[in-house]
């Protein structure tokens, strides 16, 4: 199984540019923010949107060739899709969307409906077959477009966002129900989100992609240790900075150093992560061991779960993660300085 | 996925996923700048409330009762004036038989036509965005507000028989059009086509293309999509759009009298018989007229669920 993609194409205000290369089957997630390009890298995938650039292999069928103007049509190409909201074809039953692939791929009408029916067991679903999509519920929705995809054997599975029309109180254990349909299938599945926690659950590998590019690509471990933008970042809550190694330390842009414990990289560019656990907070200049200390201004406080995040602007903005007592106790919300004070250990600095 | 044992597949995967605690574990602070869907309240019932409690401007309540009552009085006048008694004997005379058969097939056949050309062209339209696309549609349009006395005349000039396309029609295919049952078809489909492809145009424009994506991705080729997935969705607007092409043609009076005549039984359809029975026998023009009415009447309850849509 290997899918090779190399989209350039504009629309709009969105230029895409990407190289996609999965040699093995699984789950593999391109996680970005919206308008990023991920459902149109997914369109080009499956032939609805014309590469200007490029070109698409799988398993070593060249699917489109936008130099030698080879263009294999979307009815054509092995890729199953679970569009956004589903798009269930309203004026069909669930089984008439479930046979309609291998219909259309030229199986007969009985054989389509006893391979539907399969389909619909398989998801659980073979008691809803003649109902229409209206009548179902979201996530049954979901099973029934993942049924149809998946109907015609593809050998590549794109899901744009299979999530994101749940509602919140259904979304894990549906989560885990796609897990496991998708454990099931033999090729690669490219599966769309901006959720981090759908990305982390659902993916063995990720990609990234912000404004049309890939920006970090590889396991959720490696995302997860060692974000590379400040998207990334974010989505982990942790704070990214980047600037120049300098022997122990990292000089930021405007000259801050930030002083890390372990070697940092001798190479130029570099990119520094501080989990916001690591951030402590004084009312007065703290005394003894922290390398990092320096002056800021509480700007907003929000409380996660058992913690508040607190963030803090000045020379060097960052987000330290407290409890409720110290927010209490040092009166954090009363706008005043604090010292913000990083230990050296806690400072990770890797290549950029 | 050829014939996958589902159970094993999925606890093998769920067995070699240390993956979740790892991730669940760093990212348990949702992101800050994007704050996740779900935390958001549905800001579902912000806008029910106004319904009912609008206060119409002063005087548009007396002028909207005069435009209802000037609408519906012919309407009543027709009813109140039909001669009850003798309607039966009327509306089984030969000649009003012979209009309303006749009407029924150039209608239908006129109907034919406009589905038959009017919905690629409406698809055409509606999709492919080719140059001259909107004088295309102006013209396509013009017979809608043209009278219909000049459709006929501009029809005469050009399948008469000494017509531009008459002439040839004539001398090559022996085909004349004026003064035949098929003029008075096409006639019909000439003034009420525009109707249909109007109505199916916007339909196709407001059908969400993403379903015949859908339909690409699993295999469908063109004209499948078309069929299985298009047409149904856009059977709203085509059913619409047929009825308005329909009554149209059944009404059609200017252009056909003057490209086809007013030959019983040949071109003299319902709209023309009761124009002529008015002359001299009023009772029997009432009388078709009951019939139009009704059959008017049957097309608006059969759309209402299209234009007045249950809420």
């Amino acid at each position: 199984m290997s899918l090779e993609a190399a989209v350039g194409l504009r629309k709009g205000t969105l230029d895409l540019d990407v190289r996609l290369e999965v040699r093995s089957s699984g789950v593999v997630v391109l996680l970005g923010p919206n308008a990023a390009g991920k459902t149109t890298l997914l369109r080009a995938l499956a032939g609805l949107v014309p590469l200007e650039r490029g070109r698409v292999t799988l398993d070593d069928v060249v699917l489109e060739d936008a130099a030698a103007a080879v263009r294999v049509p979307t009815e054509q190409r092995p890729i199953g899709v679970v569009f956004q909201d589903y798009l269930l074809f309203p004026h069909m039953t669930v089984l008439e969307n479930v046979a309609f692939g291998l219909r259309a791929r030229g199986t007969g009408r009985t054989l389509a409906r006893t391979r539907a029916l399969e389909m619909l067991e398989r998801v659980g679903l073979s008691d809803r077959a003649s109902a229409k999509p209206k009548a179902l519920s979201g996530g049954q929705a979901q099973r029934v477009a993942l049924a149809r995809a998946l109907a015609t054997d593809p050998r590549l599975l794109l899901l744009d966002e299979p999530l994101s029309a749940m509602d919140a109180g259904a979304r894990a254990e549906l989560r885990r129900g796609l897990s496991r349909h998708l454990a099931t299938f033999p090729g690669t599945c490219l599966v769309i989100t901006h959720d981090p926690i759908e990305a982390m659950t659902l993916g063995d590998q990720l990609v990234v992609l912000e404004a049309g590019r890939v920006v970090q690509a590889g396991t959720p471990e490696e995302l997860s240790s060692r974000p590379r933008s400040r998207y990334v970042a974010d989505l982990l809550g942790l704070n990214l900075y980047r600037g120049r190694a300098d022997e122990r330390a990292i000089v930021l842009t405007g000259g801050r150093r930030l002083i890390a414990a372990d070697p940092v990289p001798a190479s130029g560019e570099v990119f520094a992560v501080i989990p916001p656990r690591a951030v402590a907070l004084h009312r007065v200049l703290p005394e003894g061991s922290p390398r990092n200390v320096w002056k800021g201004v509480v700007e907003d406080l929000d409380v996660v779960g058992n913690h508040v995040r607190a963030h803090i602007s000045g020379e060097l903005p960052i987000i330290a993660e407290v409890t409720p007592g110290a927010v209490a106790s040092m009166r954090l919300d009363d706008g005043g300085p604090v010292f913000v004070a990083v230990k050296a250990v806690e400072v990770e600095v890797y290549e950029a | 996925m050829s014939d996958g044992d589902t159970t094993a597949g999925g606890r093998s995967r769920e067995a070699a996923g240390g993956l979740a605690v790892v991730a669940g574990d760093a990212i348990a602070p949702p992101p800050r700048p994007e704050p996740p869907p779900w935390s958001a309240p549905a800001p579902a019932t912000m806008r029910a409330a106004r319904r009912g409690d609008e206060r119409a401007p002063l005087g548009f309540v007396p002028l909207a009762a005069v435009a209802v009552a000037f609408l519906t009085l012919p309407l009543v006048a027709l009813l109140v004036r039909a001669p009850w008694g003798s309607l039966p004997g009327d509306l089984t005379a030969p000649g009003v038989l012979a209009a309303l058969r006749l009407s029924l097939i150039c209608s239908v056949g006129a109907l034919g036509l406009s589905l038959l050309f009017g919905v690629p062209l409406a698809w055409l339209l509606a999709r492919v965005p080719f140059r001259g696309r909107n004088l295309v549609r102006a013209l396509v349009l013009l017979p809608m507000v043209l009278p219909p006395v000049v459709g006929g005349v501009a029809l005469l000039l050009a399948f008469g028989r000494n017509g531009i396309a008459g002439q040839w029609l004539d001398s090559l295919a022996g085909v004349t059009l004026p003064f035949t049952t098929l003029g008075a078809m096409l006639a019909e489909t000439f003034v009420a086509m525009p109707f249909l492809v109007i109505t199916v145009e916007a339909g196709i424009r407001a059908m969400d293309r993403r379903y015949e994506d859908a339909a690409a991705t699993l295999g469908a080729g063109r004209w499948r999509t078309f069929r299985l997935v298009t047409l149904p969705l856009i059977a709203p607007a085509l059913a619409a759009g047929g009825a308005l092409c329909w009554a149209r043609a059944l009404g059609e009076f200017g252009a056909t009298i003057t490209f086809a005549g007013n030959l019983p039984g040949t071109t003299q359809t319902m709209p023309l018989a009761v124009y002529l029975a008015l002359q001299n026998n009023p009772d029997a023009a009432i009388a078709l007229s009951l019939v139009m009415l009704a059959i008017s009447l049957a097309v608006l309850v059969g759309l209402r669920s299209h234009w007045f849509p249950s809420r």
